[in-house]
């Protein structure tokens, strides 16, 4: 196959870059809800994408037929695709920035093939937590677990000289356990998402652990209180630290973003948080295994590491892809993402995290005399002006350096670049944690974040 | 494709399926990309998908596919009966009956759509690009983009259904925001659908986009306060759209998550509020004659005059309750058919826009909400977007940072007001929606 893909740029004739991307994608997804599969599918998604560039305008084309000749023709037409923009395109592509084009097979690690463990096995798993959760306690009124699981095979090669091939797999598991009590609900959910294989995935927790922590948090948080609004200090997990690296810094200094005028803009080189943060971005998993965003090597063929966006309180590097580098100056820095093979790579994140530092989570309890300690990343949102919201499972309340309440529902909102100057306390314990979380923008992308616990100051909202 | 979908029922019955039911669709898209202020990139893709369903003692199988060969369809076959073996049975799985009689639908399907080609598609997105920016210098188009789609979709089943739709899809969405001296606007996102080429309009949703953004520049802190919340269109799409979708749903009704599951004959709402689900209303992004299933599309009343009337049916939802499927099997060829609505209409009202905002003593109009909403039980909490506090019946002034929060479904007992102008949001038709009695937290 990689041979009918390079034999393809062969035949690019006026572009000056042709890339080509073959993907077959198998993905496994399976439900249980209430005690009945709710869901069961297979779907298999394989085709090529081509993008190219022509007299500085990006034209894209794809095809589900991989014979010569409908990628031949998938050609023709991404090279007319460009063509019909070049009038009404005022700033034309100046090219693309030089950048180690990556060659050869890359395997991303999975301990037990997921391939290998039968259909029957992945529905078992799911029906067990789901029932656990379920039968927890009488307050439990529904519960659903999700299997999932995204076999990639990949093949990129480009005018440039890339000529990679890669398997990916990515599973992920979770649980919801829905609590009802006097009028109340609440829901808890607890769940992972790895680059990995199957003994990876349960390598921290059983499947009915999963089942179990979900049904007794969601059992606490129906008796809890609503949190009530106020400015607070707030001690951030690592999911929420990771959530928030991601939706409030992460999403600003994509160099697309940048380009359009995000909070970022101007502020490489100066300092934007508390000396006490650095924020990165890294195609590996760094710091701890099987981080979810892990691609190694991205869609244009570029080595994806880590990238500090922030050191040590310091902007210090946006996200690029090669065109954006070009625009910039610099390198890219492996961020160029396409979710399938019909989308094209975009500047995304892979796994964006807060560095560790010495503080341990006792201490920062201990020496808050009001505010709240967050856990529970759930979706959140940003603004190209900073501004950020997102929601958190749980909120405790913590008065005079002890854990008090568990509060529920609330939301978090602030500025980020203000909240990371806020920050005073970066724990010592890493952990990636926002693994089943996939991040959209035109197309989704399967990251991860985390960090380990840190103190700051942000608004906490809830009812009046 | 047709044949292709009459042989992977063929072949599913062959090997073993008691029931098999197969949907495809084919569809050919031009699409034209803006980012930051300039046309980005023209895409054009062949895209065709078939998923097939079969059902085996009892038990179902879902297998999906884009190769779409008779060896893979063989495959694919093979392993949703797989799949079917290692599932539990289930008595409601089931299709619906022949539906031989299905009505067509007409509006869906423009011809001229088959000379609407990439140039096209770039001609209009620059038209797009250029009235936002040349509404005001301050404008910053972040992205936009515009696609045209036609194609068909197919659905076969063991019963002797075999139907086949053209349909044609013109959408297009903006988005960004505006820039001043340092200060940044709000985001704000606008959209806009239709079936034919002569509906195609993205110079009212530049516009609209355009002095959203410029509105929001500027912006004030204001205090906490409890008041009046007015959304537009597009907030009430992003709040109260997906939490009476959800409970509407007889999905989340059986799986006991939806708040309307004892309430149907009960008031959900105060009077104003009337809505329907209508897959042959031609201005929604998802008309078209028949569902997911087969079953051909109707108009179903859900909420009437603020008293829940029905709930949203697929065959399999609906022979677990012992009633008729209402043309609610949704999804695409990837997944087996869901429930969901089709296009959500929320009736217009008596008073238009104007008079909603001259009536308000203390509020704030919302352009867009971001933030959580729990579909279950109807708690709200996030942040007001392109946010203008309202006094006296004015609008005073762009707010900064306010945080919003509440329960739907006790907003919906607080409706005071529903306006006659209506905004088509891909498949949702929404008017300007005012409720009392909100909280605003200042920042």
């Amino acid at each position: 196959m990689i041979d009918r893909l390079l034999s393809l740029l062969s035949f690019s004739q006026g572009a000056s870059y042709v890339e080509a991307r073959y993907q077959s994608r198998i993905m496994t997804e399976i439900n249980y809800i209430n005690g009945d599969l709710d869901k069961i599918r297979i779907v298999e998604h394989a085709g090529c994408g081509i993008r190219t560039l022509v007299a500085g305008c990006w034209g894209f084309s794809s095809t589900s037929d991989m014979s010569t000749s409908a990628l031949r023709s998938s050609l023709e037409q991404a090279i007319l695709a460009a063509r019909v923009i070049a009038r009404s395109k005022k700033n034309k592509v100046k090219g693309l920035a030089d950048s180690k084009m990556a060659r050869g097979h890359f395997t991303l690690k999975a301990n037990g093939k997921l391939s290998d463990v039968d259909i029957e096995q992945k529905i078992k798993v799911a029906r067990e937590a789901e029932k656990i959760a379920r039968k927890h306690s009488a307050v439990i009124k529904t519960a659903s677990c999700t299997y999932r699981e995204i076999l990639d095979h990949k093949l990129i090669v480009n005018t440039d000289g890339a000529e990679v091939e890669i398997h990916d797999s990515k599973p992920e598991f979770s649980v919801v356990a829905v609590a009802k009590k006097s009028g109340e609900s609440a829901t808890a959910h607890e769940g992972i998402g790895i680059t990995g294989g199957w003994n990876d995935l349960f390598r921290t927790k059983s499947t009915l652990d999963y089942g179990t922590l979900a049904a007794e948090r969601a059992a606490k948080l129906v008796e809890a209180k609503h949190a009530k609004g106020e400015r607070a200090t707030v001690i951030l997990d690592p999911g929420m630290v990771g959530l928030l690296s991601h939706e409030a810094i992460g999403h600003t200094v994509e160099a697309d973003f940048v380009l359009s005028g995000s909070i970022a803009k101007d502020k490489i080189g100066t300092k934007v948080a508390s000396d006490l943060v650095t924020l990165v971005d890294s195609g590996c998993s760094e710091l701890a295994d099987n981080a979810a965003g892990t691609i190694i090597v991205d869609d244009e063929g570029v080595m994806a590491g880590r990238t500090a966006i922030i050191e040590d309180g310091v902007l210090k590097s946006f996200l690029h892809n090669r065109e954006s580098a070009m625009i910039f100056e610099t390198s890219p820095t492996g961020n160029a993402r396409a979710f399938q093979y019909d989308d094209d790579p975009l500047i995304r994140m892979r796994n964006t995290f807060i560095e560790p530092r010495s503080d341990k989570l006792d201490e920062m309890i201990k020496e808050t005399r009001h505010g709240y300690l967050v856990k529970g990343a759930r979706n959140g949102q940003a603004d190209a002006n900073g501004e950020f919201m997102f929601g958190a499972e749980e909120a405790y309340l913590v008065e005079n350096g002890e854990i008090k309440a568990l509060m529920r529902g609330a939301s978090i909102s602030g500025n980020a670049f203000e909240v990371l100057r806020s920050v005073d306390m970066v724990g010592n314990r890493f952990q990636y944690d926002i693994g089943t979380g996939y991040c959209g923008k035109y197309q989704p992308a399967k990251v991860d974040g985390g960090g380990p616990h840190i103190r700051c100051s942000a608004v906490v909202g809830g009812l009046q | 494709m047709q044949d292709l979908v009459a042989y992977a029922i063929k072949e599913a019955e062959a090997q073993g399926a008691d029931e098999a039911e197969a949907y495809g669709a084919s569809t050919a898209e031009s699409e034209v990309f803006v980012e930051n202020n300039d046309i980005k990139q023209a895409k054009t893709q062949q895209l065709a998908s078939m998923g097939i369903r079969v059902i085996l003692n009892g038990s179902l199988g879902f297998y999906s596919m884009n190769r779409l060969t008779k060896d893979s369809i063989k495959n694919a076959v093979s392993m949703a009966i797989k799949i079917a073996r290692a599932s539990p049975k289930d008595r409601y799985n089931s299709l619906p009956g022949s539906s031989k009689k299905v009505p067509t639908l007409r509006g869906v399907y423009d011809k001229a759509a088959e000379s609407f080609g990439a140039s096209d598609a770039a001609v209009i997105a620059a038209e797009m690009l250029e009235s936002a920016k040349s509404y005001d210098s301050r404008v910053s188009v972040d992205g936009a983009n515009f696609s045209a789609a036609r194609g068909t979709h197919i659905l076969a089943n063991s019963r002797g259904t075999k139907l086949a739709e053209k349909l044609s899809t013109f959408s297009w969405t903006i988005m960004g925001m505006a820039i001043e001296n340092g200060d940044v606007s709000s985001f704000d996102f606008q959209s806009g659908v239709s079936h034919s080429v002569k509906g195609i309009d993205v110079r009212e949703t530049a516009r609209e986009f355009a002095e959203t953004v410029i509105g929001s520049l500027g912006p004030r802190k204001i205090e906490s306060f409890r008041g009046e919340m007015l959304l537009t269109p597009s907030a009430a799409n992003e709040l109260v759209q997906e939490v009476i979708s959800h409970s509407i749903n007889s999905d989340a009704v059986q799986k006991k998550s939806s708040h309307f599951a004892q309430k149907l004959g009960k008031k959900v709402s105060t009077e104003l509020l009337t809505i329907e689900d209508d897959g042959t209303n031609i201005e929604g992004l998802a008309a078209s004659s028949f569902d997911r299933e087969g079953v051909a599309h109707r108009r179903n009343i859900v909420i009437e005059k603020g008293v829940l009337k029905r709930f949203l049916y697929n065959t399999y939802t609906a022979r677990k309750a012992g009633v008729r499927t209402t043309g609610n099997a949704g999804g695409s060829t990837g997944s087996p058919p869901s429930v969901s609505t089709s296009n959500f209409i929320v009736k217009e009202g008596k008073s238009n826009l104007h008079t909603l905002v001259s009536e308000m003593k203390k509020g704030i109009l919302v352009s867009r909400f971001s933030g959580n909403v729990n579909p279950i039980n109807g708690d709200f909490s996030g942040v007001v977007k392109g946010g203008k506090l309202v006094e006296g019946g004015t609008i005073r002034s762009a707010v900064k940072e306010v945080m919003v929060a509440g329960n739907v479904f006790e907003a919906l007992k607080n409706l005071s007001g529903i306006s006659k102008e209506r905004k088509v949001i891909f498949d949702s038709i929404l008017p300007y929606m005012r409720f009392d009695n909100i909280s605003f937290t200042g920042g």
